[in-house]
């Protein structure tokens, strides 16, 4: 049951032109440029900014799992799933599990563009491991879209999302590397869920396990961002 | 034993604020019954449906379908239901939404079956925001009727169709229900409660005012309408002519409802008063004015009216 739903809501989302230029083609293209212009075109660069635009790409499209949400919500297909035998439960698996498909995209074209057009050279095993540690990792992000558009009316999670979605993206340091942040902000970066994740791509890209730190880092927010869902899902199924 | 109740509502009400959307209704439908839920817009109808499909929880009583609680009766997949409000589900075609919509009830109908019923085969590859407003409300019966449930709720189906759209429609309802299915559908339009149901249940400010057959609704409002001019003489007492329930004067015309006409008429022709006289049998429309009128809390709007 949950398989089916699946399906059909990964169909709607890949066929949003918007959310293919969106999460897809602007992290390629912004990785292409970034690691192309001003001469930043060493091999470590070229790879650090390849897990953070793949990363910055699972973001996105984890979060534009809100949007969805509320949208279905003000078109009244919820309500329509409330009288399938469909339980509100799976019905909110199956959103999150809509997320994790649709991550795949963007995480899959940024490391085709590394490898391919850039010339990243990774061992098969670390292709592998990087692409599933992103994969993995984009969770604690679809749970905040879930939170944001259960919680949230369809115009306002738009203007969250992208509030979320930059600020994070700039924060963890996916589009400029942290080391060019003033003190203050790279420290604070290091607690972001952003930050972390992409560290986790880039130490497997290093050859090297991934720090506890940073697991526990990416585990805490995925402990606050799952609450925020189930509390913005209770109180919607209570009015909605 | 099977239990041959399909839905039962036992002294169910509902408060939103001051508002009494629901105020004590009690009804059951039998297995097999298509019963038409008519009131006007803002009666209660659709907070009464939202309730039987365990959308909403009343403030007090029950509402049980086949003897279970609305949430486990849905979860068993034993109803369908076609809701008012709502836009179209964005970028699926009508076959995926229809196969996704049976694949989550454990006997649906064949996908092609659901579609034909809903006269939707020719469409079946198009997407659903691409489709005309009829075509629209065909996909939602579709969507109802595709997991093949015992009971299927139609709130107000032919809300925006046009007239070949709603003869369809009713073609369409019609085959479900001789399956042996229980259906119950909403609507404002009496002539479509009297046409396409078994039985009618009046609704009016959250309660039942009347419940059977139209025959039966029109013989309880009074079964025949007495009309004669006035022509300058008085109207006091005609009420209270023998047969006569109530009174209506429109200029100089007098209308009585009476549930004895031979009586009323005779009594009529001893006053002298039959200038235009004319018997009619009492229309479901002024039944259903007589009915609404004489409720509880619709003393401003009197049908009896003494100029």
């Amino acid at each position: 049951m949950i398989t089916e739903y699946v399906r059909l809501e990964v169909r709607r989302t890949l066929r949003d032109t918007g959310f293919a230029i969106g999460t897809v083609a602007v992290p390629v293209m912004m990785y292409l440029l970034f690691t192309n212009l001003g001469g930043q075109n060493e091999e470590a660069w070229r790879t650090a900014s390849m897990v953070g635009m793949a990363a910055y790409g699972a973001l996105g499209a984890a979060l534009s799992v809100g949007p969805g949400v509320a949208e279905d919500k003000s078109s009244g297909w919820l309500r329509q799933l409330r009288i399938t035998p469909m339980t509100p439960r799976q019905v909110v698996t199956g959103r999150a599990l809509t997320g994790s498909v649709v991550v795949l995209p963007a995480i899959v074209g940024v490391l085709l563009a590394g490898g391919l057009v850039n010339g990243v050279h990774l061992a098969a095993w670390q292709w592998a491991a990087v692409s599933l540690t992103l994969w993995l990792g984009s969770l604690p992000f679809t749970l905040l879209g879930i939170g944001n558009g259960y919680r949230l009316t369809a115009q306002t999670t738009g203007v969250v999302n992208i509030a979320c979605n930059l600020g994070l993206a700039v924060l963890g340091g996916l589009w400029f590397p942290v080391s060019l942040f003033p003190g203050w902000l790279r420290s604070l970066s290091a607690y972001t869920p952003t930050n972390r994740f992409a560290e986790l791509g880039v130490s497997i890209a290093d050859g090297h396990a991934p720090a506890a730190a940073a697991l526990a880092v990416v585990a805490v927010w995925a402990a606050l961002f799952g609450a925020y869902a189930t509390v913005s899902y209770r109180r919607s199924a209570k009015t909605a | 034993m099977k239990n041959e109740t399909a839905v039962a509502f036992t002294g169910v009400t509902r408060h939103f604020g001051p508002v009494r959307a629901v105020d004590g209704i009690d009804l059951t439908i039998r297995r097999g019954e298509t019963v038409a839920l008519l009131g006007r817009n803002g009666a209660g109808k659709s907070t009464t449906i939202g309730l039987l499909l365990g959308l909403d929880e009343p403030d007090g009583g029950e509402v049980r379908l086949f003897g279970d609680t609305p949430a486990r009766a849905v979860a068993a997949g034993r109803t369908g239901a076609m809701l008012q409000d709502g836009r179209p589900v964005p970028r699926v075609t009508v076959r995926e939404l229809v196969t996704f919509v049976a694949r989550t009830y454990p006997e649906p109908l064949p996908v092609a079956e659901a579609l034909a019923l809903a006269g939707l085969t020719e469409l079946a590859g198009r997407r659903v925001d691409r489709l005309s407003g009829g075509q629209v409300q065909r996909v939602r019966f579709a969507v109802a009727l595709a997991g093949n449930p015992e009971l299927i709720v139609l709130d107000e189906p032919t809300a925006a169709l046009d007239v070949e759209a709603r003869e369809a429609f009713w073609d369409s309802m019609r085959g479900y229900a001789r399956r042996g299915n229980t259906v119950l559908f909403s609507t404002h339009y009496l002539e479509e409660a009297d046409a396409h149901a078994d039985r009618i249940v009046v609704i009016d400010s959250g309660r039942v005012l009347a419940d059977g057959t139209g025959e039966e609704l029109k013989r309880a409002a009074g079964g025949s309408l007495v009309a004669f001019d006035l022509a300058g003489g008085p109207s006091e007492g005609l009420d209270l002519l023998p047969g006569v329930t109530s009174l209506e004067i429109r200029g100089d015309r007098a209308r009585l409802h009476t549930d004895d006409s031979d009586a009323t008429v005779r009594a009529l022709a001893e006053r002298d008063a039959i200038r235009g006289l004319e018997v009619a049998p009492v229309s479901l429309n002024d039944a259903f004015l007589a009915l609404t009128a004489r409720a509880p809390g619709a003393h401003t709007r009197p049908l009896e009216t003494t100029r």
